[in-house]
């Protein structure tokens, strides 16, 4: 009986309770892109290093995800040499070198990521999926020379095509020779070029980013990093897990902020709902003493006004979920656009962490109305005109 | 015919309501107001009892602490062995829920809900099911001739109406007392003397019915008639037109 009571009280006022809602709905939908967006990158890093990254990767020191990008490199080129006369001692199948170097544009069109990588490595053994799409691949005769090949997103994005030319600095520029593209997608927004033409152009001979390890018994790549790790106290090794454990903190980094934000959207939309149950609670007051003087108990009122901010809490919500639903396949338009990833998605977790909160939300709105409305003095709420 | 049905809906044993000393003082900021003081009185079963007075008199006051809407300052109320002061609030509604029923000057029903539901609101409070109390606030409605009303909303009722929806609402849950203040206040003559019709009727079913009113001729047909003074229980005058009752 209180739900259907609740309901139509709700509907007695409908422009009211549908401003109220839509209140409620901006909130829980801004609340809903701004996790979605970390939603997005955990499952682009799961997916991307989870499968098909190497069993170990070794860097210079401990690995931290934000300096891997920005840092100049400084991994002794001489361990790679080192590793892999090691091998078979290891278990290490292959050792690979990369040099990663980020070229930072005006506009994200114009920035990008120049991998360097042995020219004679077979490509589809790195990436799983490889695909030539257009032109040829790299091979020995390759090493010094100034030719890449592009991503398919980086091609798309930056309308490049076969042939021109592409400028990593005042001295130094690549040919683009082909287009490639892997199933997971992390080719499609790399640049790859020949590792001692790109040392040469960064003006470093002896160092690399990291080495990449693929090792005869993957399962047990956590043992054999720390085999590793006593071996070559100065070098840090991680599994695929360690990679994601780092940048998982990075992005929980980022979901305090973004819960922050969406915390200041969640408060202002409590205080929309508990502001129209006060008015609403102020102008039934008459028909509260009524309700109250027919024999419902205080705790009747109680529940009708907290099941009324419930009710118009979870219709908000419903509608937030929609909305952040929308918003999200817009962020995601753009940022595919920008960066060839869906940095948004919606996950069955944020879903219901989504309508949980807006629950709170409407307990948290309709309690001090509720209280009021089971304490009203019923002579005197009766006298009212 | 009437007698036929009275007899078959009568109320077995009526409980007995008591006033015992009862005072009430209003706090202002202008200083105390007494709105009533020092009444007692022993209400009689199966009669209609009018409250009459001036304006302003203590009447409404009165009804509500009987109704336990309100507390008194000092004195007491029993409804049998019943004292209401000393119920908690809720067992205080519950008292109300089950045994009194009340009618108001204004109707008071609630809006958002048809005829049919305004009345079986009182046995959905007290727990009946969704049957029961359709079929019970069917029949009550049939009674006093709102068969054809069932499903509207009070604001297509007239006022007559609506009391009648609301003294239905009032006996749902075959309550022993009826509250009604001035019930014929905001109706024609015609309306009126059918709702006063039907609170005689309640009356000889067993119940007290207690009527706050400004009527004349109502207090001339009271069974009991109590005039408040300045919050006073006072004899009424002989002559009863003379009553300054507006
Ligand atoms: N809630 C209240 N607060 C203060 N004074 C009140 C209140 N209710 C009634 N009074 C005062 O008590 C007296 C009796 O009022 P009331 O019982 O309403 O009289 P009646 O119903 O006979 O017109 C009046 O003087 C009135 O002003
Ligand atoms: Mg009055």
């Amino acid at each position: 009986m209180i739900w259907s009571l609740a309901f139509s009280a709700l509907s007695r006022r409908p422009i009211r309770t549908f401003l109220t809602a839509l209140g409620i709905a901006v909130a829980v939908g801004s609340m809903v892109i701004f996790l979605s967006l970390g939603e997005g990158l955990r499952k682009a890093f799961a997916s991307q290093i989870g499968s098909i990254g190497p069993d170990l990767q070794v860097s210079f020191g401990d690995f931290d995800a934000s300096a891997s990008f920005t840092m100049l490199p400084e991994l002794p080129a001489y361990y790679l040499t080192e590793l892999r006369q090691k091998s078979s001692e290891f278990g290490i199948k292959r050792a690979t070198p990369l040099l990663s170097h980020f070229r930072a544009g005006l506009s994200p069109s114009n920035s990008f990521v120049f991998q360097g990588l042995p020219p004679e490595e077979n490509l589809a053994d790195l990436f799983s999926g490889f695909k030539l799409n257009e032109g040829r691949s790299l091979s020995i005769e390759d090493e010094t020379s100034e030719v890449a090949l592009i991503g398919a997103q980086v091609a798309k994005r930056s309308q490049l095509t076969l042939g021109r030319q592409l400028r990593l600095n005042g001295d130094y520029s690549f040919e683009i020779v082909g287009i490639v593209s892997s199933s997971e997608g992390i080719v499609d927004n790399s640049i790859i070029v020949p590792l001692k033409s790109l040392q040469a152009a960064l003006g470093i001979t002896d160092k690399l980013s990291f080495i990449t390890l693929d090792l005869d018994e993957p399962s047990r790549a956590a043992e054999t990093a720390k085999k590793l790790k006593a071996a070559y106290p100065d070098l840090g090794f991680q599994t695929r897990a360690d990679v994601l454990g780092v940048l998982e903190q990075g992005v929980k980094v980022t979901d305090v902020v973004r819960l922050g934000i969406s915390t200041i959207a969640l408060i202002v939309g409590a205080i929309a709902v508990a502001n129209t149950m006060m008015m609403s609670v102020f102008e039934r007051t008459r028909e509260f003493g009524v309700v109250r003087a027919i024999g419902a108990r205080p705790r009747f009122l109680f529940g009708l006004v907290l099941g009324e901010a419930l009710l118009l809490s979870f219709v908000g919500a419903v509608a937030g979920v929609i909305l952040g639903r929308l918003g999200m396949i817009a962020v995601n338009a753009i940022s595919i656009n920008l960066i060839g990833l869906e940095v948004a998605a919606l996950t069955l977790r944020l879903v219901i962490f989504a309508v949980a909160v807006a629950f709170l939300m409407g307990l948290v709105s309709g309690l001090v109305p509720a209280f009021r409305a089971a304490r009203i003095s019923i002579a005197t709420a009766m006298a009212r005109e | 015919m009437v007698a036929v049905v009275v007899a078959v809906v009568a109320v077995a044993v009526a409980k007995v309501l008591r006033a015992l000393s009862l005072n009430k003082t209003y706090a202002l900021p202008s200083g105390n107001v007494t709105a009533l003081q020092n009444f007692s009185y022993d209400f009689k079963a199966a009669k209609v009892t009018a409250i009459v007075g001036p304006s302003g008199s203590g009447k409404s006051t009165l009804l509500n602490l009987l109704a336990g809407l309100d507390s008194p300052s000092t004195g007491t109320i029993y409804l049998n062995e019943t004292n209401l002061g000393q119920l908690s609030e809720a067992a205080r509604a519950e008292l109300r829920l089950k045994h009194f029923g009340f009618v108001f000057q204004s109707f008071n029903l609630l809006n958002i809900l048809t005829a049919w539901q305004n009345v079986a609101f009182p046995m959905g409070l007290a727990g009946e099911t969704l049957q029961k109390r359709k079929a019970h606030a069917e029949a009550l409605l049939k009674r006093f001739g709102l068969g054809e009303r069932l499903h509207h909303l009070p604001y297509k009722l007239s006022g007559g109406e609506r009391q009648r929806v609301a003294l239905a609402r009032a006996l749902a849950n075959n309550p022993d007392v009826i509250f009604a203040d001035e019930p014929t206040g905001n109706l024609d003559s015609k309306s009126g003397s059918i709702v006063l019709d039907a609170l005689f009727e309640v009356a000889a079913e067993g119940r007290t019915v207690i009527i706050v009113t400004h009527n004349l001729e109502l207090a001339k047909r009271a069974h009991e008639l109590i005039f408040l003074s300045d919050g006073k229980l006072t004899n009424a005058p002989t002559n009863l037109s003379e009553l300054a009752l507006t």
